[in-house]
Order: C-alpha cells, then sequence, then structure tokens
C-alpha cells in the first residue's frame, strides 16, 4: 500500500512516501512563510523522485498538529483534497505521535512537547513504546513547563525540536538526571507511516470533516479576547 | 468551459460551478456569520478554522447541486488577492490541490475583480466603458472600467469601507452585526431628514471617501440625544445615517460618470443590497439619463460565483497561475491600461 505522508506543523513541507513500511523518499524542506507556495511543487517533486503519479497513491496522511496552525491548515486542506480527488481515504496523525515514534525504542516514558506560539506555553502527551508502536497514555497537556514537570515521577525521555530548552528547565525543575533528551522534527515519512498502519487496518477519517488537532477551545478563545482588547483599545483611543 | 470558483477571502466559504463565464450552475455560500456575531466583527482565527472545516464539504456541495462531477471540471478560480491572509490560504491550499489532482488551469483572481464580474453576471449586456462602485464591509472603490480586465482607479475610501461604517454604527447603536441589513431594516421605519449629518468629501473633486468623521458625527448624536433625556429615536438615527452614506455614494460615481463621460454606472459588493442605494441610485441615474446596473442579491455578498466568472474572463485572455500561486491579502486591483 501506497501512502503519501504530508506535515507541515513546522513551517516546513515534510512530504514523505512509504510502501507497506519500506520508505520510499523521505524530504524536509525548509520553507518559513512560503509553506502554501510551495506545497504542491515539493509534493510534485518527491512523487516524481520515487518515480510516481497521484494516481499511484493508495491513501493519504496528514499531520493534524498541534504547531503552527496556519502551517497545518494548509497541510490538512491540501491532504483531504488530495483524497477526495482521488476517492482514496486519509488518515490524520496527531504531530506529538509523530515526534514520539521517534523514540519508540526507548522503555521510558516518551514525552513529546511542541511550543504553542503564546508565551511559554506547550502542548504536550505522554506515549509509551510496545510492539515498534508508541500508545498514548492520558490526555493531551496545554499549559506551562512546571505544570508539565510536575506531572513526571518517573524517568522520561522528552521529545522535541528545541529538546535542550525543555531538558534544562523540566531538570531544575525535578532536580533529577533521569530525564532524556531526543531532538525531532515533525516528519512526512513518520506521519506516512503511521497512516499506512492504520488505513491497513481499514481505519480511516472523514475526508471532508478532517480538520487540525485543536488541542484547546482556549486557543480560539486567547485569539478572540486579544482581539476584543484590540477592538476597545481602537474605539476608546 | 466549467470553472470551478472558490472564495474563502473573509467569512463566507463558498464554491460555485459557473459554466463559460455566464450560467451559474451552484453557487454554495457557508456563512459563519453566526460564529462572528457575539464579537461585532469577524474573527480571523477562528474565520481560518471555520474555511478549513467547511472547504471539503463546500466544494462537494457545488458539484452536487450544479449536477457535476470532479471530471468535469475544466479550470479552477481562486481568490487570492485581498482579504484575511489566513481564510485566503485555505482557499488557495483547496484550489492548487484541485489544480494538481485534476491537471486543469488554476487562475488566482482579485476579490474586487470578482465583485465586479457578480455585476457582469447578473448583467451581460451592460455596456462599456462604465464606472463601477465596489462598496462592502471591506471596500469602497470607484473603478472604470475601460473593459473586461481592463481596470483604472479613480478613488477610494481613505478610513472606513462603507459597510464597516454600516458595522461601527450598528455595533454602536448596539444592532448587531452585520450593520448594513439591520440599519436597512430600520431605516424604512425613521425619518432621513431628522439629523443633518455631514456628507464628507461630498463636494471635493477627488474620487476619494471618507466616513470616519460621519461615524464620530452619528455617535455625538446619539450620546446628545441621550443627555437630553429625550426619547431616542432609533430609527431616525439610523434613517438619517444611512441616506449621508449613500448620498455621498450616489454623489461621487455620479460625478466619475460625468467625467468620464459613460452611459452606465454599476454598484456591487455587500452594501449594494441596501434598499435605500438602490432606490436613490436608480431615481438619480434617471433623471441624469446613465443606466445603472446591479447584481442579483445572491451575488452581492462574497460568493464563489463572481470568482469563478473572473475566473474565466482571464483565462479566456491567455492568463493563468502556477502551482507556486500564494495570496496577497493587501493588495490593489491589478490595472491594465489599453494600447
Ligand atoms: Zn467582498
Amino acid at each position: 500500500m501506497l501512502v503519501l505522508g504530508i506535515d507541515t506543523s513546522s513551517y516546513a513541507n515534510a512530504i514523505g512516501v512509504v510502501d507497506d513500511g519500506r520508505v520510499l523518499a523521505d524530504f524536509v524542506f525548509e520553507t518559513r512563510h512560503e509553506s502554501l507556495s510551495k506545497i504542491m511543487l515539493n509534493v510534485d517533486g518527491v512523487l516524481k523522485k520515487a518515480n510516481l503519479g497521484l494516481e499511484d497513491i493508495d491513501g493519504f496522511g496528514v499531520g493534524l498538529g498541534p504547531g503552527s496552525w496556519t502551517g497545518i491548515r494548509i497541510g490538512v486542506t491540501v491532504g483531504k483534497i488530495f483524497a477526495y480527488c482521488t476517492g482514496k481515504p486519509v488518515k490524520g496523525i496527531s504531530t506529538l505521535e509523530v515526534l514520539a515514534y521517534g523514540a519508540r525504542d526507548c522503555q521510558t516514558l516518551i514525552c513529546p512537547i511542541v511550543d504553542a506560539g503564546a508565551r511559554e506555553t506547550i502542548y504536550a502527551a505522554f506515549y509509551r513504546s510496545g510492539n515498534d508502536k508508541v500508545h498514548q497514555v492520558g490526555d493531551y497537556y496545554v499549559g506551562d513547563l512546571p505544570g508539565l514537570a510536575e506531572m513526571i515521577k518517573e524517568p522520561v525521555v522528552l521529545v522535541a525540536a528545541d529538546v535542550p530548552k525543555y531538558r534544562n528547565v523540566i531538570g531544575q525543575l525535578l532536580k533529577s538526571n533521569t530525564i532524556e533528551a531526543l531532538e525531532s522534527a515533525p516528519s512526512g515519512v513518520v506521519v506516512a507511516l503511521l497512516a499506512a498502519a492504520s488505513l491497513q487496518s481499514g481505519e480511516h477519517d472523514d475526508t471532508l470533516a478532517l480538520a487540525p488537532l485543536y488541542l484547546k477551545e482556549s486557543t480560539a478563545k486567547a485569539f478572540v479576547n486579544k482581539y476584543l482588547k484590540r477592538n476597545q483599545a481602537a474605539q476608546q483611543g | 468551459m466549467l470553472v470551478l470558483g472558490i472564495e474563502t477571502s473573509c467569512d463566507e466559504t463558498s464554491a460555485a460551478l459557473v459554466a463559460d463565464g455566464r450560467t451559474v450552475l451552484s453557487n454554495v455560500i457557508a456563512n459563519q456569520l453566526e460564529l462572528h456575531r457575539k464579537y461585532g466583527g469577524v474573527v480571523p482565527e477562528i474565520a481560518a478554522r471555520r474555511h478549513t472545516e467547511l472547504i471539503g464539504y463546500v466544494i462537494n456541495e457545488a458539484l452536487d447541486t450544479g449536477g457535476k462531477n470532479l471530471r468535469d471540471v475544466e479550470a479552477v478560480a481562486v481568490t487570492a488577492k485581498q482579504g484575511l491572509v489566513g481564510s485566503l490560504l485555505v482557499g488557495v491550499a483547496a484550489a492548487k490541490t484541485l489544480s494538481y489532482a485534476l491537471r486543469v488551469p488554476l487562475i488566482g483572481v482579485h476579490h474586487i475583480e470578482g465583485h465586479i464580474f457578480a455585476n457582469l453576471l447578473s448583467n451581460p449586456d451592460i455596456p462599456l466603458p462604465h464606472v463601477c462602485l465596489t462598496v462592502s464591509g471591506g471596500h469602497t472603490l470607484l473603478v472604470y472600467i475601460r473593459g473586461y480586465c481592463q481596470y483604472e482607479l479613480l478613488g477610494g475610501t481613505v478610513d472606513d469601507a462603507a459597510g464597516e461604517a454600516f458595522d461601527k454604527i450598528a455595533k454602536f447603536l448596539d444592532l448587531g452585526f452585520p450593520g448594513g441589513p439591520v440599519i436597512d431594516r430600520l431605516a424604512t421605519q425613521g425619518d432621513r431628514k431628522a439629523f443633518n449629518f455631514p456628507r464628507p468629501l461630498s463636494k471635493a473633486k477627488t474620487f476619494y471617501f471618507s466616513f470616519s468623521g460621519l461615524k464620530t458625527a452619528v455617535i455625538n448624536a446619539f450620546k446628545n440625544q441621550l443627555a437630553s433625556g429625550e426619547a431616542l429615536p432609533l430609527e431616525d438615527i439610523a434613517a438619517s445615517f444611512q441616506e449621508a452614506v449613500v448620498d455621498v455614494l450616489v454623489a461621487k460615481t455620479m460625478r466619475a460618470a460625468r467625467q468620464r463621460e459613460v452611459s452606465a454606472v454599476s454598484v456591487t459588493g455587500g452594501v449594494s443590497a441596501n434598499r435605500r442605494l438602490r432606490e436613490m441610485f436608480t431615481d438619480t441615474c434617471n433623471r441624469g439619463g446613465i443606466k445603472v446596473y446591479f447584481p442579483d442579491l445572491s451575488l452581492c455578498t462574497d460568493n464563489a460565483a463572481m470568482i469563478a466568472a473572473a475566473g474565466h474572463a482571464r483565462l479566456m485572455r491567455g492568463q493563468s497561475d502556477d502551482l507556486s500561486l500564494d495570496v496577497i491579502p493587501n493588495v490593489p486591483l491589478e490595472v491594465q491600461h489599453a494600447g
């Protein structure tokens, strides 16, 4: 089964193609603010390098975030419309699971962390590995680092793009040396691998309903509050 | 030629099928008003989220109600210029994916050009050249239309858009959002001469508009009324405010029509649905021997049919975009001089 994976949650176009667990293509294009203008050219380039056409693809995987929501909306829209146009299934994958998958060889608790953009706020979750997979334990976490540190009661491996930052802070908070750190970034090929595993067992998302993984409504509310404050200031000024 | 249009520049998620740039087979508009109403305006982050959730459904619905399937689509047109960046990019991402997957041309359209084509869709026999006024919550723009896709900008607003003034006054008077329809409704029961509000820049020789002074005058009148302890004639305030806005819009457009010696004017955009505006334009144009055109009411607010029509016209002139198409949130309408 050929699966195309796309993750745009980090202002990069991360694109991968897998065939039954075999990696055919794995690219991360630094795009910064050119995610939209580059995405289709990059997908086309990756397919051509793998000697494939869109019609060869049997299913799609999409990184749902958390991360840069602007970037994620691009990837989710592209993945959803690809699935719609080709009539092939699509599966959305949590970007935290993608990061955790990078630490699947670790026997300790796995804790991927993504910057939430707003000051001091992070997204995180806990996973354990088993059978070459990672399984989420508990809920997603949205909050500050001290709050996350409080939840850590055992040896842990932190996985993040800017991992030294988190390791130092959490290490100090816990006064513990049972913390490992693994640097990792969102990956299209991991999205494809995880999506392929689901799609092969017949599990997929409703194509038209596919949406980013907004972890907390309060993220939208934070924007709304900012907007209301700005509006009030404008009216008073 | 069957063009699929997509419009997500503000708070409407829309997809449409238009045949040969003339016949609207479907025009699906998912309105987000309910989501934004409590904030008295469009919240960009909420709009972008909603577009992402709705975009697949509206495209599917446009094909269904148009009685076509994906394989029938021969080109995809999308609003790529002018609007909220986070909203625009959802539509453009969808459009370029469709273009790539279906192997059909992609055309990025300027939102204002879409509004101009809303009028051409409703009135195919509209004479050229003519003067077009685009009025909505986001724009107030006078354009001289030399020919299809050949525009000359005559003037725009230096502060608020006309529709924005309606929204702000409605918000101040606590009438709800969007302001245009509520004020239109309330004004029918009011006296338009009760308050003599200023007509900013209406005597100026330029084609620039300004509505923020008028907004302040209305707010002051309201506060004075409140302080005097007399009953608050909200209907009169609404009618007098609306009269001042429409007066300025008509005066400037007529001045432009006379200066350019055209025999016709067109009015388009959300505010062109306003009943008093249509009435005053019709009366004034009749007296001046000038023809006036309005889009069908269904094509006044933001919609994808107008984008498909504009995209079709561009494509017929040999213009299209490649897959690197990006969004430009703030850019004037492209001006092309003939010859
Ligand atoms: Zn508009």
